[in-house]
């Protein structure tokens, strides 16, 4: 028993080496005779093996080229919406620029800090403060319009609320100064709390919607003339004495870039004609309309005026036949008086017209009248004219 | 007293012994390549050193010298080191577990994890591939961490496939 066991551990220690020893004489084989050996392998007993690993292979290709067209797709949608941002900041930048150029002087430009996250949705921290003359309680401005107001001031920061925040008002207007308000965050679930409304606007002053709001300047914060929204409707509230109004702000939550402050010397200045483009934009979309609307009150006149004429002529029409009709119960001389009586109304018409009078018989009476149907009557109320 | 006499494997249990590596064997060629790093599984030194504690250490070492001939053979610049370094390893793996494993899921994986890192670091100091820091970095991080790779695979396949690769003292 313990010679076999003896013999067994001969034999594999034996065979261990065998390998060992082989091992070795195939790492020193020359190069030309390992690559030939290894190929010959290759080629006969591991070939399935090498497709197979050839096959995994193809497959790992294929995922990470996948992969990559993953990513570069991604990349092409990134550059392409970083294209789309910088020529939105262009715009804004642009935009910002005329603003400052009409303002000339008297504000501070400022870019936007980073957010801090949720909850801070209605502050946005400005990057400059009191070292360039930042207040509390300056108007914040884009060239949109009206932004919110400084609330605190640091040195080098400044933190401003926006005009969604629950403490914001603005005395407001409506731009053609028509109607008075106080414009405050609609306060609302959802996008709707993302508007404003106005209130308190006298019940007498009807408000159409597109209608322009600006600031009107009264309490001292906001100078007048900034606009601050457009007019969407009207809310229904239990207050009947006063209307209240959903107003779309100017400045959209995510058009909120570089803005500038207004400092208290422009504020005090005023920033009449600064922002005249919109109002007069509004004024002039409003003068159009109007004029469409006198155009509209001509034709309606012109159609009046063609009717009665047309109503003139048939009524003549009616006379002269009315008298042929009793001449002609005469006899035959009545046929002769009667030709006479053509010919010298005729002679009449043609001395008339020679005279340049007015003829009694209108020459287009005499002749058929076309087929051509009367001027529709309009039915509906007249023109509203502004 | 008698001392229990070892039954010799059967067999059925010599077929799911190479059932088991042939599996291995084909793994390593058709999932390793899926997977790229530093650090990566090797499923053929699981299969020899599955194999190995089956099979007398003689066998074991002829088993892993032909397996490192055909790892060799896809590798030519180093033809020969795989078959020398897998030849020691099956060799020492198969005397060791018939001198002292037990058949124990822990201590196979302790047992693979060594196995692997004696085999790697044979292979860089073989091959020369290696010097300096990046060495050191390759002895002392990539191939302790394909060792752990390694033998947490292994421990898996045990306890998953444990008819297929539980090991069989004799």
């Amino acid at each position: 028993m313990a010679r076999s066991v003896r013999s067994d551990g001969r034999i594999d220690t034996s065979l261990a080496l065998v390998c060992v020893l082989l091992a070795v004489f195939a790492l020193i084989l020359p190069r030309r005779t390992r690559e030939g050996f290894a190929a010959s392998l290759r080629t006969t007993v591991l070939s399935p093996l090498v497709a197979l690993e050839g096959r995994a292979s193809s497959v790992r290709a294929a995922i990470v080229a996948r992969n990559d067209v993953l990513v570069t797709r991604g990349q092409v949608a990134t550059q392409a919406l970083q294209v789309k941002a910088v020529a939105d900041e262009n715009t804004t930048l642009r935009r910002l620029l005329g603003l400052s150029a009409r303002l000339q002087d008297g504000f501070v430009p400022a870019e936007l800090l980073p957010s801090r996250g949720a909850g801070d949705e209605f502050t946005i921290a400005l990057a400059t403060g009191s070292d360039a003359g930042v207040q509390p309680f300056l108007p914040v401005v884009t060239a949109d319009g009206l932004v919110g107001m400084v609330q605190s001031v640091d040195r080098a920061t400044s933190f401003a609320i926006t005009w969604a925040h629950p403490d914001f008002r603005v005395s407001a207007m409506s731009v053609d100064e028509g109607a008075f308000g106080i414009v405050q965050p609609h306060l609302g679930a959802g996008a709707e709390r993302w508007l404003l409304e106005m209130r308190g606007v006298p019940f007498r002053a009807k408000l159409a919607p597109g209608t322009l709001i600006v600031s009107s300047g009264l309490g001292a914060t906001y100078p007048r003339g900034i606009p601050v929204g457009t007019v969407l409707g009207e809310l229904s509230t239990p207050e009947k004495w006063a209307r209240t109004y959903l107003v779309k702000p100017s400045v959209l939550p995510a058009a909120i870039g570089p803005v500038l402050v207004l400092l208290s010397s422009r504020t005090q200045r005023g920033v009449n004609g600064v922002w005249t483009t919109v109002s007069a934009a509004d004024s002039a979309a409003r003068a159009v309309a109007a004029a469409g609307d006198s155009l509209a009150r001509a034709a309606a006149l012109d159609e009046l005026a063609a009717r009665r004429a047309a109503l003139d002529a048939a009524a003549d029409t009616l006379a002269d036949s009315t008298l042929v009709f009793f001449a002609g119960g005469r006899g035959t001389e009545a046929d002769s008086v009667r030709a006479d009586s053509a010919r010298t109304d005729s002679t009449r018409v043609r001395a008339r017209a020679d005279s340049g009078a007015r003829p009694r018989v209108r020459p287009d009476t005499s002749k058929p009248r076309p087929t051509v149907p009367p001027p529709a009557v309009r039915t509906g109320p007249p023109p509203a004219v502004r | 007293m008698s001392r229990p006499q070892q039954q010799t494997p059967g067999i059925g249990s010599a077929l799911r012994a190479w059932l088991g590596f042939a599996i291995l064997l084909t793994a390593h060629f058709a999932v390793r390549p899926l997977f790229s790093g530093r650090a990566h599984v090797d499923f053929i030194v699981i299969a020899i050193l599955f194999s190995a504690v089956r099979m007398r250490p003689g066998l074991a070492a002829l088993t892993g010298f032909l397996t490192g001939l055909a790892v060799d053979a896809l590798a030519p610049g180093s033809f020969g080191a795989s078959a020398l370094v897998l030849t020691l390893v099956a060799f020492g793996a198969s005397w060791l577990k018939a001198v002292f494993f037990a058949d124990h899921v822990a201590l196979t994986g302790l047992f693979v994890f060594a196995g692997k890192w004696v085999f790697d670091v044979a292979m860089t100091l073989l091959t020369g591939g290696a010097s300096g820091a990046s060495l050191v970095v390759t002895l002392l991080l990539w191939s302790p961490l394909s060792a752990a790779l390694t033998a947490l695979l292994a421990v898996l396949l045990l306890t998953v496939f444990r008819p297929l690769y539980r090991p069989h003292t004799y």
